[in-house]
């Protein structure tokens, strides 16, 4: 690294000075830092609505019509605490979208996505702050939207998450709930795809000198590559969404079709493809960050290389390519050529070979390591146990037999559960244990810690496997009342378990609560460095300054250099920064060029 | 017409009782899965549990970036062998199936004894036309129900299903059968019932607030039971016809093709 080339990265990214005034720190903020954690907050406020709309469904599916306790008195006044079933829809609707993207999204996405991105790769901030704060204020706006469905007439939207249509339009959902949910995806997109092209941008141009591609922590992999499926697909989703809203608002025809009463010559199906088109790339957004914090937080806990560096990497990638021609295994029932069905099931059970990859480099990583159980290795191999189950079990969903009986059914709900909704949590609960030193400043309480796990994991896996061995006996997703048929009758039981599991997992989570608000108000303060970890956010102070780095460091090896024979001789350590220069050393060691 | 006293009950937490002749290939395939899934992660467990309690802070760690060629080969060797055996015993099977069977509709079609019926889904019924003794529909002959579909055992059922409204699913979970309805095509779906009885008739697609209550009842009767009442509800039907109601004569002509 010559002088006149860290000169250049100097400019590129030069210190500004600290904003003075409160509104220009702490609201309107062009740090990433500070947008990660207003991302953190929203999401997690909202975690908590859709966890407790969650809940509603639980209690209705184990009694049915009865009044819920608490809540019922609070929420659902006019009706004596009894969920009817046009306020069940709207219910377990406003769940599916606030979990996907008003929780899981600003959480993985939002948060560690602006936090991680510039740290991991030595950058003093984003390539483009104002719009990163963009970003994050349409999100806002999007929020304002969800709040107002509540507000709406005849309740909130209620069509489902995936908003099919013709029920998504006035046909079936005439109240203004559905159009501002409707439009709250839209603008959130807009959002989402703000902070995509931020985030590969940023990727692409501010890495520090010597951070090749191929040095990047798997945690900025798999937020990268996040973001370029942010950037192709949701602007497909906002196509759907504006389109639907038109049929709603201006009365077009896109998606609607049907006899003489209903008319229209559109198509339904077309939002089909549009939705799962983005739908199907969607499920990989929000698992490829936590893949990526996982296969980090794996090798650093087990204080050993990253098993096949370079193999994961192909296998995010090639699952990213993979998502976009795979989504028609949404869509085996809807009278789909049967060759084309056939198409898409090969193509869905290839994107099995790189989750396997991945899945025996995560096995490979953790055998005949030095592995510490602190939270957030607890939090990973959560996240390997739950998305094993989760993945495993999508193999019945992608072929076409098998889902004639499964489709539609819980099987299908506790499946993607278990991807989508269990594994995002883990990961995101790794997440925020494993960065809340270098976040807050502060130190979170490992006991509460390790107590909310298992705690969760016992439950969340109880929890989502009902839901399998429902779905697996017939039961269909959705229903207001299962023991409408004779042959889920026999289910009462089951999902009264189940639901009580549900109740208990969500107590569990104010261990959580406790210790994340208590920790950063009065944890004790943490290190620099308190994992022993050599990824260049470590290397700055806990919690770094406005600029990040001091000085833009110059990287020399990849980022998971453990238990090195030849560092533990001179350094007396088993880890070495991934900036940092081994003394005494002319020629540097083969193991740190690259990975 | 009421031979048994209720649609079959489920018990335990298996698939429901599977009353249809071709049903076993979707059972058989899924419990054959479900032996790879759980010996899969059994060994995903077991692996970790053991890496966790014996390769904890006093083990040493080895340093290994498993990049060699041969760890690389393991790596894609385990890899290739679940996909061609898990993925490749999934993918022929449902293939296979999918040609002889499930989408099979010109063996169903060329069967003398095969049963037609019309569909027509709309917020929260199914509405249901059986041709008559002339084999055309739309005519006084024609055989209405409203959530009651009769069939016979042992015959070809063939369905073509049309929505009104909203997208509906047509799911009979003891015949393992199930498509979605969705307005503007048509649909088609066939099984053969094996047993006689009575079983539930689902709507499987979220379609509004009543979607739970969208159930119809599907009656199995013995062949030589079903042409009797074939006869007495075309009788039955075609005394109540009324030309003038436009609405009531929704049925279409019959086509081998799904979308019309």
């Amino acid at each position: 690294m010559d002088a006149a080339e860290l000169k250049a990265y100097e400019e590129l990214q030069p210190i500004h000075p600290d904003p003075a005034s409160f509104l220009r720190r702490y609201v309107f903020s062009l740090d990433h830092k500070v947008i990660a954690k207003q991302f953190l907050w929203s999401g997690l406020i909202f975690l908590l609505v859709g966890g407790t709309l969650a809940m509603m469904i639980r209690w209705q599916w184990a009694y049915p019509g009865q009044p819920v306790p608490v809540l019922g008195s609070l929420l659902l006044k006019n009706s004596n605490g009894v969920i009817g079933p046009a306020t069940y829809m709207t219910v377990f609707t406003m769940h599916g979208l606030i979990m996907i993207f008003f929780a899981i999204t600003p959480i993985l996405i939002g948060a560690f996505g602006n936090y991680c991105i510039p740290l991991m790769i030595g950058a003093r901030d984003m390539a483009f702050p104002f719009l990163n704060l963009a970003s994050f204020w349409t999100f806002a706006l999007s929020l304002v939207l969800v709040i107002c469905s509540f507000f709406g007439q005849l309740g909130a939207a209620g069509a489902g998450w995936t908003t099919y249509p013709p029920l998504s339009t006035n046909i079936g959902t005439p109240g203004n709930g559905q159009t501002f949910m409707v439009a709250a995806i839209f603008v959130t997109g807009v959002s989402s795809i703000m902070g995509g092209i931020n985030y590969v941008t940023t990727v692409i141009r501010h890495r520090a000198p010597g951070m090749g591609y191929f040095r990047m922590p798997l945690t900025v992999w798999g937020l990268w590559l996040t973001a370029i499926l942010n950037v192709l697909f949701v602007p497909v989703l906002g196509s759907a969404a504006l389109l639907l809203f038109l049929d709603r608002v201006f009365g077009t025809q896109f998606f609607i079709a049907g006899a003489a009463a209903v008319k229209g010559g559109g198509d339904p199906i077309l939002f089909q493809h549009l939705f799962w088109i983005f739908g199907h790339p969607e499920v990989y957004i929000l698992i490829l960050p936590a893949w990526g914090i996982v296969s980090d937080i794996l090798s650093f806990f087990s204080r050993k290389p990253a098993n096949w560096y370079r193999g994961s990497v192909y296998a995010m990638c090639l699952v990213t390519v993979l998502s976009a021609v795979v989504y028609g295994h949404h869509m085996f029932m809807t009278g789909m050529n049967p060759l084309l069905g056939q198409s898409f099931m090969l193509l869905t059970l290839i994107i099995s070979v790189p989750a396997e990859v991945l899945f025996l480099n995560w096995l490979r990583t953790i055998w005949s390591g030095s592995i510490r159980t602190d939270p957030p290795m607890l939090f990973a191999l959560g996240m390997v146990f739950v998305f094993g189950l989760g993945g495993l079990t999508g193999l019945y969903l992608g072929a076409t037999v098998p889902d004639i009986y499964l489709h539609d059914t819980m099987f299908v709900v506790g499946h993607f559960h278990l991807t989508m909704a269990a594994a995002s949590f883990m990961g995101s609960l790794a997440a925020i244990y494993y960065w809340f030193p270098k976040m807050f400043g502060r130190t979170m309480s490992p006991g509460l810690g390790k107590l909310h796990f298992w705690w969760s994991v016992v439950l969340i896996t109880l929890v989502f496997t009902g839901q399998l061995i429902a779905g697996y006996a017939g039961q269909s997703r959705r229903l207001y009342d299962p023991y409408q048929y004779s042959f889920l009758q026999h289910l009462r039981p089951l999902n009264q378990y189940t639901s009580y599991a549900a109740f208990i997992l969500l107590a569990g989570q104010f261990v959580f609560i406790y210790n994340f608000i208590h920790s950063m108000a009065a944890g004790p303060k943490a290190s620099d460095n308190p994992w022993s970890v050599g990824t260049l956010e470590w290397f700055t102070t806990s919690p770094p300054p406005h600029h990040n780095f001091d000085r833009v460091p110059v990287v020399l090896r990849g980022p998971h250099e453990f238990a090195d024979p030849e560092v533990r001789e001179r350094l007396g350590r088993d880890w070495i920064g991934q900036a940092e220069v081994l003394p005494d050393a002319a020629a540097l060691p083969a193991t740190s060029r690259g990975a | 017409m009421l031979l048994f006293a209720a649609p079959l009950e489920g018990h335990g937490y298996g698939m429901p009782h599977d009353a249809s002749l071709d049903g076993w290939r979707i059972d058989a395939l899924i419990n054959e899965t479900s032996f790879f899934v759980i010996l899969l992660f059994v060994i995903m467990v077991a692996w970790m549990l053991w890496a966790v309690f014996r390769h904890g802070r006093n083990h040493p760690a080895r340093f290994d970036h498993g990049s060699s060629r041969r760890s690389i080969a393991v790596v894609l060797g385990i890899a290739a062998a679940i996909f061609f055996v898990v993925d490749g015993h999934l993918f022929v099977n449902s293939v296979l199936s999918w040609r002889d069977v499930f989408g099979n509709f010109a063996w169903a079609e060329s069967q003398p004894e095969a049963v037609r019926v019309e569909v027509n889904a709309h917020q929260w019924s199914w509405a249901v036309r059986y041709a008559g003794p002339d084999g055309k529909f739309n005519t006084p002959d024609d055989i209405v129900l409203l959530n009651e579909v009769v069939v016979p055992q042992g015959a070809p059922i063939i369905f073509q299903l049309v929505a009104t409204d909203v997208i509906h699913a047509f799911n009979i979970p003891n015949m393992r059968a199930k498509i979605d309805v969705v307005p503007g095509m048509v649909n088609r779906l066939w099984f053969t019932p094996k047993e006689t009885g009575e079983f539930d008739i689902a709507c499987a697609q979220h379609c509004g607030a009543n979607h739970y209550k969208m159930k119809a009842k599907l009656t199995v009767l013995p062949r030589a039971d079903y042409q009797r009442w074939a006869a007495e509800a075309s009788a039955n039907s075609a005394r109540a016809f009324d030309p003038d109601d436009k609405d009531g004569h929704w049925g279409w002509e019959w086509s081998e093709h799904s979308r019309i």
